[in-house]
């Protein structure tokens, strides 16, 4: 029993120390670009695997302000919230009817918004880029958050309408039958219950709006309208040789997702189990 | 209202249309808050994704150059000359070999990191967390990143082998012929496989533990209990994982487009990369949305073929 027990003990400890090399070695890449954005040149071309002499910011600095890292981020920021901000007006009530509402073309329309969950965005993006064209909306805020949230609605709507369903139906049949009409219902009494699916979805697209590059790519066409991925990318095509500044750049844009995962990371990584066996 | 009229055939006759007016009302109110409800949803989702299918579909079937005034109708000739270009059947390919290295590289090894952090008693969350964190970053910002560390001159791989003594290995992985797309496969890999972590670990929560119990009793050894326990448990999360990981290979771009641009000489180029590049640089705006429709078939029947797989075993 005793002997039995170590022996757990023993294969507990070889597992954990076995865990911690192996995310040693995944997380390597993060922690080079944040060692190197406070290194030298002359450091990142001798030390490659070294610390950094000294702690110093000049390369943070540097790819801040050459880079207009500070309009990047205010682009990133407009279309990420913003497009956050009506995928919750919009997803929320379609995925509430869906789940909750019986109607003619119910099935229909549902399908219909699944045929976009894996579609590629190549099958339709030159279309779109022509369309926003004819409608003045090409390199414009506007229109990148606008097809960012079309974009985001199959997965959004599907999230939510599988959110809904663990509702109880009665619980809307007794509030309607206190006489408070479907809105009233939905805005007091289902979109609280709602919130961890709410909470979820809002990070997610937070991800997915963020992280994404495809649409920046292709809609945004000046530099002053850049968000961050694509920003970087053009930061990095004028400073290749300067390893310092790409660094500090790319930490730059590393750090708002890698925050925003490590304050939800729970309701995300629910929610995306959640959406999965569904 | 009823008192005035004493016969009854005339009442009949006169309430029933009232009564339908009344349902049809109230069903026609009905419908208007569903409406409410859905309407935005639709009408962004109609302008920006349904009626761009649509329109892929049209304009597929047309010769466009995206800025002259006059299209010329030629039926499925951009589907027949993209079917003959060698380039397009290179990037085909490529996404194929892509689909076959990334099951490789994913399927089985984070399945066995899965079992290993649901093993673990100290420090599980942050195992997860911390695995999970590279999923975290920018498709770009990794392509950044990743382009860096297989730079030829500087980057880690490469002095890491001289510092070791074998130099001999040490050579400029994303601009030859063979090494560009495992080296990309790679890179990807380490962004995406922490989304296939999370679905093993909640696959893996759900296994009955008294099967496992059973088992050991009956003296299974850790390799056999994963093989006739785990991974036949595991069954529809597997399904899900392989169905990702293929979808996945096929819609890549970002990560392509920023470490290679599909090159060198098209080497790493895949269907997205090269639909993109003929649209927006070569100016083959219709030729270029025929690739793309072809793209989404493919994914599109590959996601049916998946869930078709997955219903029939239950």
């Amino acid at each position: 029993m005793r002997g039995q027990l170590s022996a757990g003990r023993n294969s507990q400890v070889f597992l954990w120390v076995l865990l911690i090399v192996l995310l040693g070695i995944i997380v390597m890449p993060i922690f080079w670009v944040i060692l190197g954005s406070f290194k030298t040149a002359f450091e990142i071309a001798n030390y490659p695997f070294s610390l950094p002499a000294s702690w110093n910011l000049d390369n943070l600095i540097g790819a801040w302000q050459l880079g207009n890292f500070k309009t990047y981020f205010f682009n990133s920021a407009f279309i990420t919230v913003v497009g956050m901000i009506i995928v919750f007006l919009v997803a929320c009530p379609a995925g509430y009817v869906f789940a909750q509402m019986t109607f003619p073309g119910n099935q229909i329309l549902f399908y219909l918004f699944i045929l976009g969950l894996s579609l590629p965005v190549q099958a339709i993006i030159i279309p779109v880029f022509f369309q926003l064209k004819t409608m003045g909306l090409v390199d414009s805020l506007t229109g990148i958050t606008l097809v960012s949230v079309g974009m985001a609605l199959p997965f959004s709507v599907f999230l939510m309408r599988n959110t809904f369903k663990d509702v109880p139906k009665e619980l809307r049949e007794s509030a309607y039958v206190d006489g408070a009409g479907e809105w009233r219902t939905y805005l007091k009494i289902m979109l609280p219950l709602a919130k961890p699916g709410i909470v979820a979805l809002m990070v997610f697209t937070f991800m997915n709006i963020w992280n994404d590059f495809m649409l920046p790519l292709v809609l945004l066409i000046s530099e002053d309208k850049y968000t961050i991925p694509l920003g970087l990318l053009s930061f990095q095509g004028n400073n290749a040789s300067n390893y310092g500044l790409i660094f500090g750049g790319t930490l730059i844009s590393m750090v708002p997702s890698v925050i925003v995962y490590l304050i939800f990371q729970r309701q995300f990584v629910e929610g995306m189990s959640a959406g999965s066996d569904k | 209202m009823n008192s005035v009229n004493p016969s009854p055939a005339q009442s009949m006759y006169d309430v029933k249309p009232r009564m339908q007016l009344r349902l049809w009302r109230r069903k026609a109110k009905r419908l208007l808050v569903v409406l409410s409800f859905l309407a935005p949803a639709l009408l962004l989702y109609g302008i920006f994704m349904l009626y761009p299918m649509i329109d892929a579909i049209r304009l597929s079937l047309f010769d466009w150059d995206g800025a002259s005034p006059t299209m010329n109708f030629v039926g499925v000739d951009n589907y027949i000359n993209l079917l003959k270009d060698g380039i397009f059947l290179q990037s085909l390919l490529h996404n194929l070999v892509w689909v076959v290295i990334s099951l490789i590289l994913v399927v089985i090894p984070t399945l066995v990191l899965a079992v290993m952090i649901s093993k673990v008693r100290v420090g599980k969350l942050f195992f997860r967390s911390g695995f999970y964190l590279p999923s975290v970053i920018s498709l770009a910002v990794v392509g950044v990143l990743w382009a860096k560390i297989y730079d030829p001159l500087m980057g880690p791989v490469n002095v890491f082998l001289q510092q070791i003594g074998l130099e001999s290995l040490a050579r400029n992985w994303l601009g030859e012929e063979w090494t560009v797309l495992p080296a990309l496969v790679i890179a990807g890999t380490w962004a995406f496989y922490g989304f296939y972590l999370i679905l093993y670990l909640a696959g893996l929560q759900n296994i009955d533990h008294s099967v496992y119990e059973a088992a050991e009793i009956d003296g299974a050894g850790p390799i056999r209990k994963f093989f006739s326990i785990t991974i036949p448990s595991l069954r529809n999360t597997l399904n899900v994982v392989i169905s990702m990981v293929v979808i996945y290979s096929f819609k890549g771009f970002a990560l392509i487009w920023v470490m290679t641009q599909g090159g060198p000489f098209y080497k790493s180029e895949v269907v997205s990369t090269y639909v993109y590049k003929s649209a927006f640089s070569m100016n083959k705006v219709s030729y270029a949305t025929a690739g793309g429709v072809l793209l989404g078939i493919i994914v599109i029947t590959l996601t049916i073929l998946f869930n078709y797989l997955r219903e029939r075993r239950d």
